[in-house]
């Protein structure tokens, strides 16, 4: 009895060879087939399909029935004479350098605000603000096509009583105004999200930091600039990996919100791939400016990803 | 943290929800209103002879695609769960070779464009017959969410004290006795967080419908979207179809909010 007692305690205290041991060794036969067998479908489409698609990028063929003809580096050359794809790109840009702090900041207030307030209230306010971060882009356009609508919408309406005088906006009508109008549109819905991760993020930020600094009479503006706010920085990094994402691969909102309209003025590249591919079918194309995409998103993504890795390492 | 809010302090926190709420609050009363008190009133103002016409309207162009789209993400989140599950437990406590590696590689799933596969897709798709079908639909979403299904299980597995396993282990049991009758019955809350977060992604989804089906099999999405380019006078009708499309994941969202929360925090949480 006691032998086998002393044995349990022995394998308790080498539990790392136990989870050592290698795969399938030790009857886990059915876990190790949907293990490989879904890895491998995984990898497939999205390594496979992304390597098909560099491949197609580099031939030319019109419609699905690829002849894989190698042509260099046309498609690439063809995209730096397109007017459309500069103006996409500048689009692009224009939602990093103001979609992305604006997302940020008012999502920094909301956090701080909802810290303030603690508690119940707390909660329902946050379940108020991230209401649209949970929504499909096509139910938010919708929404937005009709609060800005030129006669009838909302906006309009709105500004023309508060002001007291009649005054329409054309938000989405007028070449100038209307990537902003998505810029705003799209603040809307992540800067819920980005309240909810700072939030989460001054939650833990140690009790005692904050009683410390209050004993040293701290107001509660030092208390968020000097305390709380520097210490968010990991969250504020997370934060802005996952809106650079979406400023690149902006695709949906845009699509039914204004679809590149009025004229080009509010294409980006994802819209420009999908039209290019898909209304007149130059694939090859179609595929080097998906490409594109893909490069700039990955070369945000990996560091990204090696450096939070290393850090869980540590 | 502070709990010194001032009465300033909520007055901002309502202003900004009426704000945030504007959108949803002109949707429930235009979707109310006939089409003359569409154009006779403004939106913010309730519907004074509130009407289901456009709902019902709304509800019969649309209801194919809602079948579709419950169809597949019904499938889909069930399957990529299950995977996620498996995956996860071998990944966390069945230590291997190169997990990491493999689980980086894997990750990088997460944020892919998909744009980047979608050409390739219509190919395989058509090749292996699942083109334009239910499930064709389910099988590229099932995939697609196979890499944050893993994320969410590998997080579930690896805060789970292996002490819980290893009395199982002494006793000979196997991995896959002790994913079943250990691993699996404790791990509903990650089921729940996966599927919610799923759930929602899948039938909010825009790209793969709209390039992957036509006609008939169009999900909701899709159709909701073609609404509006094609009776865009009628904007009662237009909203009482967002509401009816939005009305699955803002329920899933009110009942089980702080499990998609928690969904939503799994990629910050890691940085």
């Amino acid at each position: 009895m006691e032998a086998l007692l002393n044995n349990k305690l022995f394998f308790i205290h080498n539990s790392q060879s136990l989870r050592g041991r290698n795969m399938g060794s030790h009857g886990s036969l059915p876990l190790t087939i949907v293990f490989i067998a879904s890895l491998a479908t995984a990898f497939f489409f999205i390594y496979g399909l992304i390597g098909w698609n560099v491949l197609l990028s580099f031939t030319k063929s019109m419609g699905l029935i690829t002849s894989y003809e190698l042509t260099g580096l046309t498609q690439y050359v063809k995209a730096g004479s397109d007017p459309v794809f500069q103006i996409s790109l500048k689009n692009n840009l224009m939602l990093i350098v103001l979609f992305i702090p604006g997302s940020i900041g008012l999502g920094l207030l909301l956090a701080v605000l909802l810290d303030l307030v603690g508690g119940r209230g707390e909660t329902l306010y946050r379940t108020i603000y991230l209401l649209p971060f949970s929504l499909s882009f096509v139910t938010t356009a919708s929404m937005w096509a009709w609060m800005y609508n030129y006669s009838y919408g909302v906006v309009n309406t709105l500004l023309t009583a508060l002001l007291g005088r009649a005054l329409q906006v054309n938000w989405l009508g007028d070449p100038n105004i209307a990537l902003y109008s998505v810029i705003l549109a799209l603040i809307w819905q992540f800067s819920g999200y980005t309240a909810l991760v700072f939030l989460a993020g001054i939650k833990s930020i140690p009790e005692s930091q904050i009683n410390a600094a209050r004993i040293d009479g701290a107001s509660a503006f030092q208390l968020y600039t000097r305390i709380v706010i520097p210490q968010l920085k990991p969250w504020i990094l997370s934060a802005f990996v996952v809106l650079m994402v979406f400023a690149l691969k902006a695709f949906d909102f845009i699509y039914v919100l204004t679809n590149g309209g009025p004229g080009v003025s509010t294409y980006v590249l994802a819209l420009l791939m999908f039209r290019r591919a898909f209304f007149e079918t130059d694939f090859p194309y179609g595929a080097a400016l998906a490409t594109i995409l893909f490069t700039m998103v990955i070369s945000v993504v990996v560091p990204y990803l090696l450096l939070s890795s290393r850090k869980g390492e540590k | 943290m502070l709990n010194k809010a001032s009465l300033a302090t909520y007055i901002v926190l309502t202003i900004l929800a009426f704000t945030y709420l504007l959108p949803f609050w002109s949707v429930l009363t235009t979707a109310l209103k006939s089409d003359v008190e569409v154009r006779m009133t403004i939106p913010i103002v309730p519907p004074s002879n509130p009407t289901t016409m456009p709902l019902l309207k709304a509800l019969e162009l649309m209801k194919q695609g809602l079948l579709n789209s419950l169809l597949f993400t019904s499938f889909a989140t069930i399957l990529s769960s299950i995977i996620g599950s498996v995956n996860g437990f071998m990944l966390s406590k069945v230590k291997f070779k190169h997990a990491d590696a493999v689980f980086l590689a894997l990750s990088v799933g997460i944020f892919i464009p998909y744009h980047a596969v979608i050409i390739p897709l219509i190919t395989v798709t058509s090749k292996t017959g699942v083109y334009n079908s239910i499930l064709g639909m389910t099988i590229v979403h099932t995939t697609y969410g196979i890499p944050i299904c893993t994320l969410f299980f590998k997080n579930f597995f690896d805060e789970l004290p292996e002490s819980i396993l290893n009395a199982a282990r002494i006793d000979g049991a196997s991995d896959f006795t002790i994913y079943r009758r250990i691993a699996l019955p404790l791990s509903w809350p990650a089921f729940i967080i996966t599927g919610v977060f799923q759930f929602t992604s899948i039938w909010n989804d825009f790209l793969f419908g709209v390039v992957l089906t036509k006609g008939s099999n169009q999900p909701a999405s899709v159709v909701l979207a073609n609404l509006l380019g094609t009776t865009a006078a009628e904007w009662n009708v237009q909203m009482a179809g967002t509401f009816i499309y939005a009305l699955p994941v803002v329920t899933v969202y009110l009942l089980l909010g702080k499990y998609l929360i928690r969904g939503y925090l799994a990629g910050a949480i890691k940085g």
